[in-house]
């Protein structure tokens, strides 16, 4: 009935610390449509990549998660068993991590763990997860894919391992792929290719890409739709071209004068600042979290601030309405 | 014209190389990494100099050299005009001083900002008194005041840390800086404050930069002069202006053209380079770049060329030097 992949609604993680409950993730909601991708961005620190792994039942130990509606393709996630869980992982909702050196494992080939995970959920033999391997290898862009397969992660460059992340993520047809800063550490040369790669894969299996970045460059180039993380909360929500043309919360407005842009911003001129620093997460974040940054801050905004719409899509959190 | 461009050069690399030997495997031969390859270059007393090219183009070796923290394996360095060969190490490290990338690695956990800073002051054999208060003032004057001078780096932000190695590398009044990657593990809104801090120091102190980044938006905005390297060459130098309105060198294109500005709607461009990138320890004959070049043409794949200097820019391409065959 619903045409979402992915719904969210007032999902919240907490973290217990010796000093107390850590609230990383607060009420957010939002959803991704099929072959459509979705940016969290924010700076670190701010939940995104702790929602991530909330979606994907991958939280440590220490952190417990609470959502009124956490649903994959209509069936709800945050009731299901492990059993299930598991199904669906690597199956039907699959990530790409940061670092790909961390995340694969250096002891087995990778022709052994793209396999692997086929094997798991399609048990259709290992001649035709080799023959996926291999498609998909040369997919993303790897030359000599059939050897490569017999290859271990530290033979392979940073930009191929993330390829190889990627193919792997792509072995068994996921509806949703949930990808965390999938090219920051690479060079731009291999960021772009593998950004392409992505968009390119995205349109060709109508896959609904979450994509976790905090490069604001990344989030015009990829998303139709952006959420604005800080603190924990999604503070401003938007269409692509509107939260460019016209950042409403004062957080999306100042991360967006403190990157250099060319033809705006004069070489060597200074470039716009946020003082002060994230509120500690730890007990209850009274009003809004980013008061204490605030160009706009008033007395009023320690009671919290209302959500605003500018159009049917654009929503932010703010007490002052954005000009 | 020539007379002047010497004059304010208070840097220069002539033919430096810096080769590895990397070992591969127990039983087999080791075998010569060339990271850096007979580079010229000029660092000219008051400009940034920025440095770029994709991660194992020798961007960090080069400034290892400049640091004088590893001695080429051929060619000279000169620092206004001495060989850096024959300086004293101490003199070489009051007058060229670095700025990491990492905050968190690079400074000493279990010792307090003062005692941080004022480490080069000891160096040079300036007295304890004198060298807390020197410190002192430098960390006030990057943002840090009085009161962090008994802090532990672990009490730190990011960006704090990063102010502490900047007030580092400036108490000894050295002449050039040379920052490797300074604010690439930092948040935006944190960048955007040490760049800021970068430049005023600079204004106020009369500094030079070295400045290697792998972030171009960021490069076009603080350098003043360019110099692009790949797999170890050097292959285009110029004013910055110049190369992001008119790159010469089809790597430079290429490089330029990977950018993703913040501007919604015009999706992630393609570049046309091969995504295949060669092997440092086997490098391609000829022009190095040619394999993945869109533009090579028959000379590329034998010969090899060389930096070739046109006024203020320079560029390492075949394209300009035998241009009636590449007219398309």
């Amino acid at each position: 009935m619903s045409q979402s992949v992915l719904e969210v609604e007032d999902l919240s993680v907490t973290i217990a610390t010796p000093s107390g409950p850590l609230q990383a993730v607060r009420n957010i909601s939002f959803d991704i449509k099929r072959g459509e991708s979705v940016c969290l961005v924010g700076e670190s620190g701010c939940g995104k990549s702790m929602t991530s792994l909330a979606i994907m039942g991958l939280l440590p130990p220490a952190a417990k998660r609470s959502a009124r509606r956490l649903a994959f393709a209509g069936e709800d996630l945050a009731g299901a068993s492990m059993k299930r869980i598991n199904q669906l992982r690597g199956d039907r909702m699959a990530m790409i991590f940061q670092e790909p050196m961390t995340a694969l494992n250096p002891a087995y080939t990778i022709g052994d763990q793209l396999i692997e995970v086929h094997r798991r959920h399609k048990q259709q033999g290992d001649r035709i997860a080799r023959e996926r391997a291999v498609y998909l290898l040369e997919k993303v862009g790897i030359a000599s894919a059939a050897e490569r397969l017999g290859q271990y992660p530290h033979q392979l460059s940073g930009g191929l391992r993330q390829r190889v992340m990627i193919a792997m993520s792509l072995m068994c047809e996921p509806d949703l792929l949930i990808a965390d800063e999938p090219t920051t550490a690479l060079d731009v040369t291999i960021q772009a290719q593998i950004l392409r790669l992505l968009a390119d894969l995205q349109k060709e299996f109508g896959v609904a890409l979450l994509l976790i970045t905090h490069d604001l460059g990344v989030v015009a180039r990829v998303a139709d739709r952006v959420n604005v993380m800080y603190a924990g909360e999604i503070v401003e929500s938007a269409a692509v071209a509107d939260l460019f043309a016209k950042p409403s919360h004062p957080y999306t407005r100042g991360l967006l004068d403190c990157i250099p842009i060319p033809g705006k911003t004069a070489p060597g001129e200074e470039l716009g600042t946020i003082p002060g620093t994230v509120p500690s997460l730890i007990g209850g974040i009274q009003g809004c979290a980013f008061m204490s940054r605030c160009p706009l801050a008033q007395g009023v905004c320690a009671e919290g601030a209302p959500l605003r719409h500018t159009n049917d899509t654009h929503a932010y959190r703010c007490i002052v309405e954005a000009a | 014209m020539n007379k002047s461009a010497t004059m304010g050069t208070l840097l220069e690399m002539r033919g430096v190389t810096r080769t590895f030997q990397v070992s591969q495997g127990l039983f087999s031969k080791s075998r010569t990494l060339q990271a850096v390859d007979g580079v010229d270059l000029d660092v000219k007393r008051g400009e940034v100099l920025g440095i770029v090219g994709e991660s194992g183009c020798g961007k960090s070796t080069l400034a290892k050299m400049l640091l004088g923290l590893l001695p080429p394996s051929s060619g000279t360095i000169r620092l206004e005009g001495q060989d850096v060969s024959g300086l004293p190490r101490k003199e070489l490290a009051r007058r060229v001083q670095p700025v990491f990338q990492d905050p968190y690695s690079s400074l000493n956990p279990r010792r307090t900002l003062s005692s941080i800073v004022s480490l080069p002051l000891e160096v040079q054999g300036v007295r304890s008194d004198e060298r807390r208060e020197r410190s002192i003032a430098m960390l006030d004057k990057v943002g840090l005041p009085r009161r962090f001078a008994d802090n532990y780096p672990s009490q730190l932000s990011g960006g704090q840390r990063q102010r502490v190695a900047i007030a580092r590398a400036l108490v000894s009044n050295p002449e050039i800086v040379v920052c490797d990657e300074p604010t690439s593990a930092l948040d935006v809104s944190v960048q955007s404050q040490i760049l800021n801090l970068l430049m005023e120091l600079r204004r106020e102190l009369g500094l030079t930069y070295v400045f290697i980044s792998h972030n171009l938006a960021v490069v076009e905005h603080i350098a003043t002069r360019v110099a692009v390297m790949y797999l170890g060459r050097m292959v285009e130098q110029t004013t910055t202006a110049e190369l992001f309105r008119a790159p010469r060198h089809p790597y430079t294109e290429v490089l330029l053209a990977s950018v993703l500005t913040p501007e919604p709607g015009l999706g992630v461009p393609d570049a046309g380079m091969s995504a295949i990138a060669p092997d440092p320890l086997n490098p391609p004959p000829g022009c190095r770049f040619h394999p993945r070049c869109p533009k090579a043409f028959s000379p590329c794949t034998t010969q090899d060329p060389r930096l070739v200097a046109d006024g203020e820019a320079a560029v390492a391409c075949h394209l300009y030097t035998q241009p009636h065959t590449a007219a398309a």
